[in-house]
């Protein structure tokens, strides 16, 4: 048995280090000439490359270095992963492209006929992360109305439909939200495998809904004996359902040849975070991952130290950079233990990334992962 | 005027070719070294390729409910022709409208805004009232912020995007269809209305007729066809080649010079985009690339020469 790494696309530019808050990679931030993708030529005129060239560069190092593909983010101010996956489909030949999606943002149908064809472009490189939550104020932006417990329901009743289609033939449903007469997908696009399904959400409705469709049940980061506490409680919760559920984490990692360098790195980086960064963390959310995380009150901490919550475990990832709170800082031996703990405690599958994403791809591409296993393969031979 | 030349690329023409589940399975002679890796995919870029290098300014895509999806083959092939104008056609029912703005975005971006969008006919009043909020919607949220609505399909409250996604113009919009409601849409959401293959004077009171109606409103919308062609050196040969191969009715079939003709004569009555197709995709392209758009370029020239 192996367990697959994914890496993370950046949808939302990237900065050369987390020790500066500016995104001098994509156009996130004013062009300069320290940005890149677009950056200015020797004129300082736009030089024509979009952020899309460095995407590439950055699926390209991932599937060299070991990856098996990467998630590709969806927010209000990011690239869309629908887009960039078809874009980069005939530049790269083993990356999967996990596209991150809100199921109520697409027709059933439709979106299994996009993924079909994404399927027949890349040789079967599609995998989904479906998001349900979040919500408040976003979810109205994107024009969703619904309620947080309904999108739920609408989520296992769009993934009904969608694999209904995926049969082919006549396939009728007459649900809350979707209604669906005879449609099928036609026998070309049918032929194709399913992408695999990875889902997020902490509430019971996520569960709820995990439960029947998922292949892989996706979490941030989180305290290790908390993390293991949710997912005994989901693969406990699929073994009832009468199924089996992988669970897998989403974390990201500051490895460096020494721990020292390592922690030197987050001390710059929360040194420099901004003011308006921190007031920004302070907001509302009706995500309940969100919320866990918020408990963590980074962005009321006076030094970065105040925030390592376990040995190479740090919570205030979000003040550096969007996204979830904890993280592994240490040097590749200390990541490498801390992956093999995760396994050892149920975890099925990983998402790792690091800032910049194309160096790093490499880095614990190189560094890390060939460490990885020393313990856990032990305990993977011993489950088998 | 200029006109704007789009290559037709059909995916659910020719489906044998390049289709690795339609090779021949056993019993032949030759050793066949083909992986499945070498699939439809290639074919469809070897299309656009076959485009870029015969000069056609874009290409177009039918939306075929059994193939491929249009989009998502446009970004497939994008940044194998760097200079090609990319019109996937879908209906409006996809999903939601902000979503479908926001991926036309992300295209935009990375493409250097070749993205231009063709919304299937409606086929009800339901759907064509769904197309026409699709659009409002769309280009609301592109052109708007914050921006608010409430429909009968849709319903967005604060919407609209944030640097950088608001740096790229909305794609072209390409409407067709020929009935009244159809065409009383395009007077009020397209930017070009395509017309299918038609007799010049039908055609032209067609623009007339289309070209008032904007105008009550103040708005101008530009004109295209979708025409079938079938051309060769001489016109027998044309000839006997759209019998052997079946064509379309109103495709326009003869030597290069003639059909130049006819289309530079479309352009006279203020057809400007030409979305020019035939069966055979790839040969096709060098056919109509090569020799018949150099011809109509150079007799649209003229005839804005004269105006």
């Amino acid at each position: 048995m192996t367990i697959d790494f994914y890496w993370r696309l950046p949808t939302h530019g990237c900065h050369d280090s987390l020790r500066h808050s500016a995104y001098n990679r994509g156009d996130w931030s004013p062009p300069g000439p320290h940005n890149i993708a677009p950056g200015f030529d020797r004129n300082s005129a736009d030089d024509g490359f979009r952020y899309i060239d460095h995407l590439a560069e950055i699926a390209k190092a991932a599937e060299s270095a070991g990856f098996i593909g990467g998630l590709i983010p969806s927010f209000p101010n990011t690239d869309d992963p629908w887009v960039i996956s078809p874009l980069l489909a005939r530049e790269t030949s083993s990356f999967r492209f996990m596209i991150a999606f809100q199921p109520g943002f697409l027709d059933p149908v439709h979106a299994a006929r996009m993924a079909a064809s994404l399927q027949r472009a890349t040789g079967g490189r599609t995998v989904f992360n479906i998001i349900t939550g979040g919500g408040g104020p976003s979810q109205l932006w994107w024009g969703d109305g619904f309620s947080h417990d309904d999108r739920y329901g609408r989520t296992t009743e769009f993934l009904n439909v969608f694999k209904g289609v995926w049969n082919g033939g006549n396939f009728s449903y007459d649900g809350r939200f979707y209604s669906v007469a005879g449609e099928g997908l036609s026998p070309l696009l049918a032929a194709e495998e399913l992408p695999e399904i990875w889902f997020s959400g902490s509430s019971d409705a996520a569960l709820q809904s995990a439960a029947k469709h998922a292949d892989y049940y996706l979490s941030w980061l989180e305290p290790f004996d908390q993390l293991t506490e949710k997912f005994a409680r989901v693969k406990e919760r699929t073994a009832a359902l009468g199924g089996e559920q992988k669970c897998a984490v989403r974390v990201d990692l500051v490895a460096r040849a020494t721990e020292e360098e390592a922690w030197r790195d987050i001390r710059i980086g929360f040194e420099n975070v901004p003011d308006e960064r921190r007031a920004q963390l302070r907001g509302p959310t009706d995500s309940v991952g969100a919320a866990r995380q918020q408990a963590l009150r980074p962005s009321e901490a006076r030094r970065f130290d105040e925030l390592i919550v376990a040995p190479n475990l740090w919570g205030g990832f979000n003040l550096l950079r969007g996204g979830p709170a904890l993280g592994i800082v240490g040097s590749y031996e200390q990541c490498a233990a801390r992956l093999d703990d995760l396994i050892a405690r149920g975890t099925d599958a990983f998402i790792l990334a690091g800032t910049p994403h194309l160096e790093e791809a490499y880095r614990i591409g190189e560094e890390v992962l060939p460490l990885l296993g020393r313990e856990s393969a032990a305990l993977l031979r011993a489950a088998e | 005027m200029t006109i704007q030349t789009y290559w037709q690329l059909d995916v659910a023409a020719q489906p044998a070719r390049s289709e690795p589940s339609a090779r021949p399975q056993a019993g032949m002679i030759f050793r066949d070294v083909r992986t499945r890796a070498i699939n439809r995919y290639d074919y469809y870029a070897q299309i656009a390729q076959a485009a870029a290098q015969t000069a056609f300014d874009g290409l177009f895509l039918p939306h075929r409910p059994e193939a491929d999806d249009s989009a998502i083959v446009a970004a497939v092939i994008a940044r194998e022709v760097p200079r090609l104008t990319l019109i996937p056609e879908f209906p409006a029912s996809i999903g939601s409208a902000v979503y479908a703005a926001k991926q036309a975005v992300s295209f935009q971006r990375a493409t250097h805004d070749r993205l231009g969008w063709a919304i299937a006919p409606a086929a009800d009043a339901e759907a064509l009232d769904r197309t026409e909020e699709f659009l409002t919607v769309a280009r609301g949220v592109h052109g708007t912020r914050p921006f608010s609505f409430s429909g009968t399909h849709f319903e967005v409250q604060g919407g609209g995007f944030e640097a950088p996604l608001n740096r790229v113009p909305f794609p072209r919009v390409f409407l067709h269809g020929e009935s009244e409601e159809a065409l009383a849409l395009s007077a009020r959401a397209a930017d070009v209305h395509l017309f299918g293959a038609a007799p010049v004077t039908h055609l032209r009171s067609l623009i007339e007729g289309l070209d008032g109606l904007a105008a009550e409103r103040g708005r101008s919308v530009a004109f295209g066809v979708i025409q079938s062609v079938l051309v060769r050196e001489d016109h027998d040969e044309a000839l006997h080649e759209a019998e052997r191969a079946g064509v379309p009715a109103a495709t326009i079939v003869g030597d290069y010079d003639a059909v130049a003709a006819r289309l530079a004569e479309l352009a006279g009555i203020g057809i400007g985009h030409f979305v020019l197709g035939a069966p055979a995709s790839l040969e096709e392209a060098y056919h109509v690339g090569q020799h018949l758009l150099p011809r109509l370029r150079a007799l649209t020239g003229r005839v804005c020469a004269a105006a």
